[in-house]
């Protein structure tokens, strides 16, 4: 059984629970239904917010989001168990990392459709696009958030803690999904740009949170 | 360079502090393959302490032990691909059906799915698709042997294994270390129901307050003294 194996079977485990509970998405999705409709009644609905909010949304929920796969494994006592399987603790994080993607891939799309109807905004000649640029911008938010969801698993008040910890660190990738998307949307100057930050932060990312989460998981 | 056969687990001066408090003061002892080993002692000897460091779930503050020649600290990943801990806590998905979590320790454990035949094993085929939520505590209790069936261990650490489960149960936990034994492997189990445990063992180690008062052949060891360790006296 390869690595990768097991990480498919923990993220379809994870998957699994959240399907037949359906807590962490139903959640999420109200939380960033909320801040969509908040933003836009206050800063108005304006076609060009509509990137930036869609973003601060998705991020908040995020932030609600990226514990639960963990937090479940000590809710159910099954920390111990799953740590002691054996392998690398890298497919965990590749398992808790795909399962955390699919999740934010679906709010998304939620959020996609919510800013088409809301922001009068024209999104099936730009739908391609806009998906890549989304799913460039979760990749950044599933990989930081999977590991700082490893990090804080034995503190007391990780809830408070975890936008502290999430939101700086991931400030590059929603400004740059942000900007990106703008231009996606107005055809504007600089998309190679931030396409380039976009993708470096990720891969910087990609290759250092898992290796860190190794370490962390190990002394957990 | 481990040498798998002679020396199922070992310990040299193992010990294990939290913070301030001293759970398992140096320990050293032997465990041919092929044998088991009944640790006995009152809450708070250091018996969980011990299993724990020898899962490789607790990493030791002093001293060394061994899985079969591997080390628990520097090949923590050898010792886990031939050790299976069965603790207090069941550690099953209680959304996820009994098939479906033994299933994924299939995969997780890297054996084919044989969840069908442990659930027949420990009696639980009849619920194997019901959630394990739905379970009593010794359903669980019984559907974690499964998994600890279904996982083949060379070496398996039993947490106080009687608990919650009745006399057929309590058979599981028998025929489990029997069929441990027969492979070669070998089984250290705590327990307070040390009676029936001693029927198992062919070791005995008595622990209280994290020290080893004791160690001696299950052959040797009398009821009277028997109850004694299990009371922390020697």
């Amino acid at each position: 059984m390869s690595a990768w194996q097991r990480a498919a079977a923990l993220a379809r485990k994870d998957l699994l629970l959240e399907w037949r509970g359906r807590e962490t998405i139903t959640a999420m999705a109200v939380l960033a239904l909320l801040v969509v409709l908040l933003l836009g009644f206050v800063i108005g609905a304006d076609p060009a917010r509509a990137p930036a909010i869609t973003w601060v949304a998705l991020a908040l929920a995020a932030m609600l989001g990226v514990t639960r796969p963990t937090q479940a494994e000590i809710e159910q006592q099954a920390l111990e168990t799953l740590l002691l399987y054996p392998g690398s603790r890298e497919h965990i994080y590749w398992g808790k990392w795909a399962a955390i993607l699919v999740q934010l891939t679906v709010l998304l799309g939620m959020l996609l459709v919510v800013q088409g109807v809301l922001f009068n905004v024209d999104l099936w000649p730009k739908l391609p696009a806009l998906l890549g640029v989304g799913l460039l911008g979760i990749v950044g938010l599933a990989t930081l958030g999977t590991l700082f969801a490893g990090l804080v698993i034995h503190v007391r008040g990780r809830e408070l803690l975890m936008p502290l910890l999430l939101l700086p660190v991931a400030l590059p990738v929603v400004l740059a999904a942000v900007r990106l998307m703008e231009v996606v949307m107005t055809g504007g100057p600089g998309g190679l740009v931030w396409f380039g930050v976009l993708a470096a932060f990720d891969m910087l990312f990609l290759l250092v949170a898992p290796v860190l989460y190794d370490v962390v998981m190990e002394e957990a | 360079m481990p040498h798998p056969g002679g020396v199922a687990a070992e310990a040299h001066g193992l010990a294990r502090r939290f913070d301030r408090n001293v759970a398992l003061r140096p320990l050293s002892l032997s465990l041919p393959a092929g044998a088991v080993l009944l640790l006995v002692g009152p809450n708070g000897a250091g018996k969980t302490t011990l299993l724990r460091l020898l899962a490789t779930s607790l990493r030791p503050t002093a001293g060394r032990a061994a899985v079969f020649g591997w080390d628990v600290v520097r090949n923590a990943d050898a010792v886990r691909r031939v050790c299976v801990y069965v603790g207090t806590s069941h550690g099953m998905y209680e959304g996820l059906t009994a098939q479906e979590n033994l299933a994924f320790a299939a995969a997780m454990g890297g054996k084919g799915d044989t969840a069908r035949a442990a659930l027949e094993r420990v009696g639980l085929t009849g619920v194997g698709h019901h959630p394990v939520r739905t379970f009593s505590t010794g359903m669980k209790r019984r559907l974690a042997l499964a998994r600890a069936w279904l996982l083949e261990p060379r070496l398996l650490l039993l947490d106080d294994p009687f608990s919650a489960l009745d006399a057929d149960g309590m058979g599981l936990v028998d025929d489990l270390t029997a069929h441990v034994k027969s492979t070669g492997g070998s089984v250290i189990l705590a327990t307070h129901e040390w009676e029936r445990g001693v029927r198992l063992a062919d070791m005995v180690v008595g622990l209280a307050e994290g020290r080893q008062v004791a160690t001696a052949s299950a052959a040797e060891v009398t009821p009277p003294r028997l109850r004694a360790l299990a009371g922390g006296r020697t």
